[in-house]
């Protein structure tokens, strides 16, 4: 992958070392499969949807980032 | 959860209200075919209030997510789409990244592009650039579409932000927004490829190619622009601010939201009259 940017790439990657994947899960929450991964509250956030419905794309309850 | 459910059987009535008896001994002080008749018994007077309770839906969610009491549903034939902070390709970016994720944006445009009631779309731009493989897909979706597309360069467009502005129908640049052309051999992350300049001037083309033939300035001129020195510290290549961008013929028009939302409707007027056309 190329990274095309004006920013200085010091800055962008900064940390990129020390990141840890978050351990993601799949599951269907209303009807919309996708990746879950856990945050320290014992809470759900969407990572990523795995629908193949784009209209479920549109719903901002599931964008990602959002707390199931 | 039972204590719930009764409460929704009756929106908005508070069952237990002690204005109403619950004997059923009582006789009622209205006839309940003619109420307030006069002819009828207990029709002299008007019905007692009942205490009704007025409760909105998902009020307390509208509370706690937007910190108001009632959102106002309207429906837009519009859709907005934001490209924010970094384009997000195959690597996940450190945390202190906005990133704009184009695994998410892409079903969406489908979405978009199969739906009935989106008419058209606008897309806002104030991205420093990213991922080149997925900022060239997100700018072949939108050129694909086939609802009338107006972007705007609100803060910034550089890099891979300056195909997917011109990759929309109209383009706009507001008076202040800038935009970076820069190579991207010298101030590209190249991870897992072989570094070779072959490699990355093919890269490069596939930009180049993109922006002259979505927009009206020439190769060479954007190569020229790209390969200044003396204008960026520390890379080559231009900044172009506000209306120099229309000048070079990159960007369309410069002008605000208001003007994008007027030529977005007046494209989606002339796509609604060309469909109307009979055929013979």
């Amino acid at each position: 992958m190329i990274l095309w940017t004006p920013m200085q790439l010091e800055l962008v990657l900064e940390g990129l070392e020390e990141m840890v994947s978050p351990r993601c899960s799949q599951v269907v929450h209303q009807g919309v499969p996708m990746l879950v991964e856990k945050t320290g509250d014992g809470r759900s956030r969407v990572a990523r949807l795995l629908s193949t419905d784009p209209g479920d794309y549109l719903k901002p309850e599931l964008s990602p980032g959002s707390y199931l | 959860m039972a204590r719930t459910r009764s409460f929704d059987e009756e929106p908005g009535v508070f069952p237990y209200s002690p204005d109403i008896d619950p004997e059923p001994s009582v006789e009622p002080d209205h006839h309940p075919e003619y109420p307030g008749d006069p002819e009828h018994p207990g029709g002299d007077h008007p019905r007692e209030p009942r205490r009704v309770q007025g409760r909105a839906k998902g009020d307390v969610n509208s509370i706690k997510e937007l910190g108001t009491s009632q959102v106002p549903e309207v429906k837009s034939n519009i859709h907005s789409l934001t490209i924010v902070g970094q384009i997000e390709g195959h690597l996940v970016l450190p945390p202190q990244n906005k990133t704009t994720k184009y695994e998410h944006i892409i079903p969406q445009l489908v979405a978009i592009e199969q739906s009935n009631e989106i008419e058209g779309l606008l897309v806002i731009l104030n991205t420093v650039g990213g991922d080149v493989e997925a900022g060239l897909a997100i700018a072949e979706m939108l050129t694909s579409l086939s609802k009338p597309t107006v972007s705007i360069v609100l803060g910034g467009g550089h890099s891979i932000g300056v195909p997917i502005a011109v990759a929309a129908d109209y383009s706009f640049i507001a008076d202040t927004a800038s935009m970076t052309i820069h190579p991207i051999r010298l101030n590209g992350l190249v991870i897992g490829v072989p570094q070779t300049y072959e490699y990355l001037d093919k890269m490069q083309d596939r930009v180049v190619n993109f922006v002259i033939n979505h927009s009206h300035i020439s190769a060479e001129r954007f190569r020229e622009l790209m390969f200044r020195t003396g204008e960026l510290a520390r890379d080559i290549g231009t900044v172009l601010i506000g209306k120099e961008a229309v000048e070079k013929g990159l960007i369309d028009g410069v002008g605000g939201v208001s003007q994008a939302v007027a030529k977005l409707k007046q494209l989606i007027e002339q796509r609604k009259n060309n469909e109307e056309v009979p055929l013979q």
